[in-house]
């Protein structure tokens, strides 16, 4: 995926972006290998540090990064 | 014989006996002469023929002048263009995306800034190892039969190779001994713990070392007499590629550290720098005929050292100040941090203007470089260290066995450990965890305090007070002078110690993890104020 907008720096968001897009095609055809009638709407990743949410659409991907506060 | 009878010879022939007429007699063959070869040869006609003559000519054909040329990648600038400029947006399909997702969006996030679900969920991905073992216990025999101390460590670009450079930490003022520097490579099968790999003569004491950080074969080492030497492993004969000499600009005192410094300009390109007693701190450069010429330096004078309320005993006046160890930040690569024979610490800045006073004879003029000093131990300061993961929080320790947490925002220390009644000679910031740090201890055996080994790491997050785990380093209570942890393989901790002895210690992994709210811990630590 090509950023258009981000608050991060480039590299990151580069990074972020390339990989977080592939992640999302793979767990959208999943859903959908279970259940055809299904669709991916929203893409949680939780790790150590923080955690990463992914809004899937047709053309845009919207990944905000937060860091849970416990 | 002929008789001569009247005038008529006559040829008397002796008449043969008459039994004579069947005497044996060969009759002569026949001869018929062969008619072939004449018939043959009468109708056949001689001929010949030849290859025409091959025409050759003599040419030489030879390359006249060659040219070495080697090949190496470079590391990679970041190739990430400013993408804001080409693509193309539709900006309302934008913001008809952007407002359907808004709400889900906005309520995962309240979600989760409320979410108890993951409270004390960890999981595992490695065998958690939860022993700390000896690897590996490397020394060389000659050097110890001479009774050399270990008195630098260092690892290199990989991660696969230890160095270790043999000299002596109390040899007083004169000392002409020879010295080594032996490097293993931990990762080739058939390690000889015995042997290094490559052991190198240095004529004079070495007193610190430094592998170069991108290069895996190049080290640098600081001598007792002030001079420094660059190796590069690599070359089998003659490993010495740069060094100093002798001249005005070199050290008067031993060089207590060297330090590679990335370029402002190449960010590929290091120079050198060292730190000694003479109280000046020089970065050089590297000039064709394989010698060190000064490029710039930094010399500190007891009247420039800035003085804050806090401070009451200072050097008098005029009198250089003994830089005995220097940590760079990883943050800003201008700030530095000096640890002084005074047993005071100064933050110093490598853009700084101000000459030195004082100084006269350097072919480069010096600088005074210190902007802040910071409260001082009551010994001298040995060994400090800037935190990788945090820009302002620094280590100190000393010969009074206290090591100090600084802020570089405030004067006093944040927090002031007593580690041991011994010295401690060296302390590292663990490269992986941010709360963990190792500290080198003297004499382990000391009356009342509960630390008994000669390594101490210490882990913020279990306790502020007491380390979290020591080990003892050798059976015969020697100093352990130095250590390193290994930055690609971040189990790996390596300490050597006055018996001539390199110990790589291989930690358990709540040494090597980082836990979730570390950063945050440390963030806690590094804003609380002594009042």
């Amino acid at each position: 995926g090509i950023p258009i907008r981000t608050n991060l720096d480039n590299s990151t968001t580069v990074q972020y972006a390339g990989l977080l897009h592939q992640l999302t095609m793979k767990a959208r055809s999943t859903v959908r290998d279970i259940d055809p009638q299904n669709d991916l709407t929203f893409l949680r990743i939780r790790s150590k540090k923080h955690e990463i949410m992914v809004a899937p659409d047709k053309e845009y991907l919207l990944i905000v990064i937060q860091n849970p506060c416990e | 014989h002929g008789n001569l009878r009247g005038g008529r010879w006559e040829l008397v022939v002796p008449r043969p006996p008459l039994a004579a007429m069947f005497a044996d007699g060969t009759a002569p063959g026949a001869d018929v002469e062969s008619v072939w070869r004449s018939a043959r040869s009468a109708r056949c006609e001689a001929k010949s023929c030849q290859t025409g003559k091959i025409s050759t000519a003599e040419t030489a054909v030879q390359s006249h002048t060659s040219r070495d040329a080697s090949v190496q990648t470079d590391q990679s600038k970041a190739a990430v263009q400013d993408f804001q400029q080409e693509v193309q947006v539709d900006y309302t399909s934008l913001l008809s995306f952007l407002q359907r997702v808004e709400d889900a969006v906005i309520k995962e996030l309240n979600r989760n800034w409320k979410s108890r679900a993951f409270d004390g969920f960890e999981v595992n991905w490695t065998d958690q190892n939860e022993t700390v073992l000896c690897l590996h216990t490397l020394s060389y025999p000659e050097a110890q039969d001479q009774n050399l101390q270990v008195t630098g460590v260092s690892w290199n670009a990989t991660g696969s190779v230890v160095a270790c450079s043999y000299g002596r930490l109390d040899g007083g003022d004169w000392s002409t001994e020879k010295s080594y520097v032996c490097t293993w490579n931990l990762d080739r099968r058939g390690l000889n713990p015995e042997r290094p790999d490559l052991v190198v003569d240095v004529p004079s004491s070495v007193m610190c070392l430094a592998f170069h950080p991108s290069q895996p074969s190049v080290i640098a080492g600081g001598l007792f007499s002030g001079e420094l030497v660059v190796w590069d492993t690599s070359r089998t004969e003659d490993s010495v590629i740069w060094r100093t000499g002798m001249t005005d600009d070199t050290h008067t005192d031993p060089v207590y550290q060297v330090h590679w410094l990335p370029d402002a300009k190449h960010r590929n390109h290091f120079r050198l720098l060292s730190v000694s007693t003479d109280g000046k701190i020089l970065v050089w450069r590297e000039e064709r005929d394989g010698r060190l010429v000064l490029a710039e330096g930094f010399a500190m004078v007891a009247q420039q050292v800035p003085r804050s309320m806090h401070l009451k005993k200072f050097a008098c006046g005029e009198a250089a100040i003994g830089v005995t160890s220097l940590s760079f930040s990883h943050f800003d690569p201008r700030v530095f941090i000096v640890g002084v024979e005074g047993g005071y610490s100064l933050k110093c800045s490598t853009a700084a203007e101000m000459p030195a006073l004082h100084w006269t004879g350097s072919s480069v003029p010096l600088r005074a470089p210190a902007e802040l000093a910071f409260s001082p131990h009551s010994g001298l300061v040995y060994s400090v260290s800037c935190s990788p993961f945090h820009r302002n929080l620094f280590l100190t320790c000393g010969t009074d066995g206290q090591v100090h947490l600084h802020s570089m925002l405030q004067t006093q220390p944040l927090i002031s450990l007593q580690l041991s009644k011994k010295y401690l000679f060296c302390v590292r910031w663990s490269p992986v965890r941010p709360l963990v740090f190792a500290a080198a201890s003297g004499e382990g055996n000391c009356n009342k305090c509960f630390c008994l080994g000669d390594v101490h790491l210490f882990d913020f997050e279990k306790s502020s007070q007491k380390p979290a785990l020591s080990i003892k380093q050798a059976a015969a209570e020697r100093p352990v002078y130095c250590l390193e942890f290994n930055i690609k393989q971040t189990q790996l901790l390596a300490a050597g110690d006055a018996a001539g002895t390199v110990k790589v210690w291989q930690l358990s992994s709540d040494f090597t993890e980082q836990g979730p709210r570390e950063m945050n811990h440390l963030e806690q630590l590094a804003s609380e104020t002594m009042d």
